[in-house]
């Protein structure tokens, strides 16, 4: 008699999320991640290219270089994503409502968005600037401009998601559920949305994931755990699909972006910074990511072949 | 004894329940779990909880505010009426909801809150014996002549050998002093207090006369937060008054760790010291005012605090407790003489500290397990201690394991804006109407509110977020259509009492801040419970009896306790309050040397469990920060609980809204 390899499966999985109004759908896995000897992953882990409202500041040259010519017009940003590096999604940030920074008005910020979910066919997933009591104004208007397209709002964090949350609900949209790297707390936060009476199909957790050298051993910890949780506890609360913002943490990082004359040891720092997203962004999908937010686009092909190679 | 018991039915609820006759008839509601509102806390001034008496009687307070054509019509105030026969009661649709706009009714939880009686006790402690560790002997001795002629001393020693058997006595040397003077003065005619050390007899004080009646013992249960104390009178056993106070450390600190910091600082110990024996001192004036015993009476006192409030009411250097490795300077402690701590009493009078297991498991867990007879026990029991710290103690009578955890002094009363002790006025049950939001208060002395005791503030959590008043996380839902709930300086916040309602003419309120804090004291508690369990490596649903002590009033209801996630969702026929378990111990032992001696042996038992080097302790802690629970799976009933409560708030509003239309 033939060997058979022993599987160890689970009745429990990651809830199917469908995004846009199209057949994208993200999650579904009945293992962890990429253990394809053991179960089932109906759908590829999606990569979200990062599209930003406004002239990013403080990004490196590295990076700037190849968006030099899409940068000042998101529309024409995001179709070249899509029909170029081959977006999966596009995750539309609405930095220019920051009220620290230009502090434009969530209607625009809503027409920006809407013109950016009209142009493209894949599915859109609208940050706002991170600025908790700016977020909740900035996605409703997002939310009441896009009706019924299905976009995925967010983040959705403990102090505004009963607007963010209701926004949603009410307009037909998505949601990502952002807490501070630990299980407990996402798992609240997603009780609480669900309570509000938030479709538990329709949330994304973004259990907030650190770059190579800045935590990202402790991130892969909090997602493995929730991964775990949800397949092997048939954990309710934790069957969401993971989120990761890579290109925003992995940009950040000072070896990604200090320039060759400062650190001659470091290397070419036009190649290195890419590395450093490619690198955060495979191990994040090791450790759970279904989505994966990126910036440059040839951290973007790499990534896409490491998904390629895996499933 | 069936004619003490009376039958009171409640209409329309149709709920009837037995209680003692001259039982208050708003408790016997609280008791039925029907819903009056009564928001003056019994005071009878807010005339709000008018019920009609159709058939039996009530004693009423007089002046209560009700017309003459209400009394005919057989209105009673319900906080006002004490029960005197079979009723039957009918509840007005205004006095049980406020307005007519909901009808729909939850069903009743019933009380739970069982509490040892000193029945059980005595099933619990066969050792008990009234034995105190200190006794007095009367004498009337024979003169010393040329021919008999022993010294003071020896003629002492030689009557009380031939009288009681006390052989090999030592006399202390201030009763040494007294000696010759005294026993010339009384004609040889003198009482002697004979203290038992275990170690030796010692004869520690000499009074002129039999003064063998009036014999009295100090119980103290010394808490971070609460000073708890008990005057007993030696010759019955009973407590004849008791008295307690917060701490007068708390303004060096509010926990063992900002006490100890404060002790390392230049005359920081002393200053600790003398505040804590000024409470003490204070609270044993306050007990022998309320009684006719007298100073001289008291012959020991008894005390159990955890390990820093020990050290530092005996002046003992706390400085090692706090760094690793945890060091205490003792856990077992000789007698002392009160006076020599600067506690103004005789010479003569001895107190004894419960002996400890480590820095973070004190006295007062020992004389709590000692209390509680799980030392004796077959059964599997937690024994867990909600005070300024949460201690846990697994086992029985073969092995013990003990734990301690930081809660914070929220159950107590402190952090909480308008916390307190459950002294006179302190609400200390709540319901809430899931249909208007009207509270249902019930305040120890039935007097105006004045604050809320641990026992109210569970109720009220509770209660709060079966209302759907407070989310998950604890936060005020300030959005719900009621005045009582309203943003204030410390974020959303509940009125449980108005202004006009109040001993205190202020708005009685519960805060988001107010709520936080009691969620990190029940969440501390709580993961302290799952850590030790998962140690050891046993299931909840292995434990054959859970135990609650702590200072929250006089009952804990336990159902309560579970809805806020405080205590876990097992069969509630196995949780049983014990009231302040250092408190009761201390009794105990004061009046019975056996028991000191087997305080030391629970000592030498339990194995201690370091819970702060533990790495699960925070991912425990941030699970429970949430109400009940992150994992509700652990808390069934609570869930199904508050589903039906929000299924019937569906409905409510549902009907709500067509009839507004």
């Amino acid at each position: 008699m033939a060997f058979e390899m022993p599987t160890e499966t689970t009745e429990s999985k990651i809830r199917e999320v469908s995004l846009g109004t199209g057949d994208v759908k993200v999650g579904g896995e009945n293992v962890l991640p990429f253990y394809l000897f053991d179960g089932q992953m109906p759908n590829r882990p999606l990569i979200a290219v990062e599209v930003c409202d406004d002239n990013p500041q403080g990004w490196p040259p590295a990076v700037m270089e190849p968006l030099a010519d899409v940068i000042s017009d998101p529309v024409v940003w995001a179709k070249k994503a899509q029909d170029e590096w081959g977006a999966d999604l596009i995750a539309l940030r609405l930095k220019s409502t920051d009220p620290k920074g230009d502090d434009k008005s969530a209607e625009e910020a809503a027409q920006t968005a809407k013109s950016v979910v009209e142009a493209v066919d894949v599915p859109v997933i609208v940050y706002g600037a991170e600025d908790v009591e700016k977020d909740g104004e900035v996605l409703k208007a997002v939310a009441t401009a896009t009706e019924g397209k299905n976009v995925l709002l967010g983040p959705a964090v403990e102090d505004n998601f009963k607007t963010i949350g209701a926004a949603s609900l009410g307009y037909k949209q998505s949601v990502v559920a952002k807490t501070p790297i630990d299980v407990n707390l996402a798992k609240q936060l997603n009780v609480l949305l669900s309570n509000l009476g938030v479709d538990v199909g329709s949330i994304i957790i973004d259990p907030t994931t650190g770059a190579l050298g800045y935590g990202l051993e402790y991130s892969y910890s909090v997602m493995e755990r929730l991964k775990i949780a949800a397949l092997q506890q048939d954990d309710g609360m934790t069957q969401m699909p993971l989120i990761a913002d890579v290109g925003w943490e992995s940009w950040k990082a000072k070896e990604a972006k200090a320039p060759a004359s400062e650190f001659p040891e470091w290397g070419d720092e036009s190649r290195r910074g890419v590395f450093w997203e490619i690198i955060t962004a495979s191990c994040l999908l090791m450790a759970g990511a279904n989505i994966v937010m990126m910036r440059h686009p040839d951290a973007i092909k790499t990534v896409r072949k490491v998904i390629d190679s895996l499933m | 004894m069936e004619n003490d018991m009376c039958r009171v039915c409640f209409h329309p609820e149709e709920r009837c329940i037995e209680v003692a006759r001259g039982e208050n008839l708003l408790r016997a509601a609280m008791k039925a779990d029907v819903h009056i509102n009564a928001s003056c806390g019994g005071e009878g001034s807010c005339g709000k909880c008018r019920v009609i008496v159709e058939k039996g009687d009530v004693k009423q307070k007089l002046g209560v505010k009700l017309s003459e054509e209400e009394v005919k019509q057989g209105y009673v105030l319900a906080c006002c009426s004490s029960i005197e026969s079979d009723l039957e009661v009918r509840v007005p649709i205004e006095t049980q909801i406020g307005d007519k706009s909901a009808l729909t009714r939850r069903p009743p939880i019933p009380l739970k809150g069982y509490t040892l009686s000193a029945e059980d006790w005595a099933k619990r402690l066969p050792q008990w014996e009234l034995n105190p560790p200190t006794t007095k002997r009367h004498l009337i001795m024979e003169k010393p002549t040329l021919e008999d002629n022993l010294s003071d001393a020896e003629r002492i020693k030689r009557d009380l050998a031939r009288l009681s058997g006390m052989n090999d006595l030592v006399i202390d040397y201030p009763m040494l002093q007294a000696l010759p003077g005294m026993i010339r003065a009384s004609s040889f005619d003198v009482t002697v207090t004979v203290l038992d050390r275990g170690s030796d007899l010692r004869a520690v004080r000499i009074e002129k006369g039999d003064t063998t009646l009036r014999q009295a013992a100090i119980a103290i249960d010394l808490g971070t937060t609460t000073i708890a104390t008990q005057l007993i009178d030696l010759q019955t056993g009973k407590v004849i008054a008791e008295a307690a106070d917060y701490n007068g450390q708390i303004p060096y600190g509010e926990d063992v760790i900002s006490r100890i910091i404060y002790s390392t600082r230049a005359t920081g110990l002393a200053k600790l010291q003398s505040a804590v024996v000024n409470t003490i001192w204070n609270l044993i004036q306050e007990m022998v005012e309320k009684t006719n015993i007298e100073f001289c009476s008291i012959t020991h006192l008894c005390i159990s605090g955890n390990t820093t409030m020990t050290h530092l009411l005996l002046g003992l250097d706390p400085r090692y407790i706090r760094v690793d490795p945890y060091i205490p300077v003792a856990q077992y402690f000789p007698w002392i003489k009160a006076s020599s701590l600067g506690i103004r009493i005789a010479s003569g009078v001895y107190l004894h500290c419960t002996p400890g297991v480590a820095s973070y498991v004190g006295g007062d867990i020992v004389a709590g397990v000692l209390a509680s007879g799980m030392f004796n026990s077959e059964k599997m029991t937690l024994y867990i201690d909600i005070g300024t710290n949460g201690e846990m103690v697994l086992g029985n009578k073969d092995w013990m394991l003990a734990c301690s955890c930081s809660a914070g002094p929220a159950f107590e009363g402190a952090g909480v804006k308008h916390g307190m002790r459950a002294t006179r006025g302190a609400i200390e049950q709540v319901r809430i109407n899931e249909a208007t939001l009207e509270p249902m208060i019930i305040t120890v002395g039935s007097k105006h509110a004045v604050g809320i005791c641990g026992s109210g503030l569970i109720d009220l959590l509770a209660e709060m977020f079966l209302t759907g008043i407070l989310d998950e996380r604890g936060k005020v839902n300030v959005d719900l259509d009621t005045p009582r709930v309203r943003e204030g300086n410390n974020g959303g916040e509940y009125v449980i009492a108005w202004a006009e309602e109040t001993g205190t003419h202020r708005d009685i309120v519960i805060t988001d801040v107010d709520v936080d804090n009691l969620m990190r004291a029940k969440a501390a508690v709580f993961a302290g419970i799952n850590i030790m369990m998962e140690e050891v490596g046993m299931t909840l649903d292995m434990l054959d009896e859970i135990l609650i002590a702590g200072a929250f009033g006089r009952y804990l209801e336990i159902d309560k306790a579970i809805i806020i996630g405080l205590l876990p969702d097992v069969d509630t026929e196995k949780i049983k309050f014990v009231g302040n378990g250092s408190l009761l111990g201390s009794y105990l032992m004061a009046l019975s040397g056996n028991l000191i001696k087997e305080a030391e042996r629970i000592a030498r038992m339990m194995t201690y469990l370091e819970l702060s080097t533990n790495a699960k302790f925070m991912d425990q802690y941030v699970s429970a920060l949430f109400l009940p629970h992150t994992h509700s799976k652990n808390f069934p009933t609570v869930m199904r609980r508050l589903e039906e409560a929000r299924e019937r708030a569906r409905t409510a509003r549902g009907e709500a809204g067509g009839s507004d239309n």
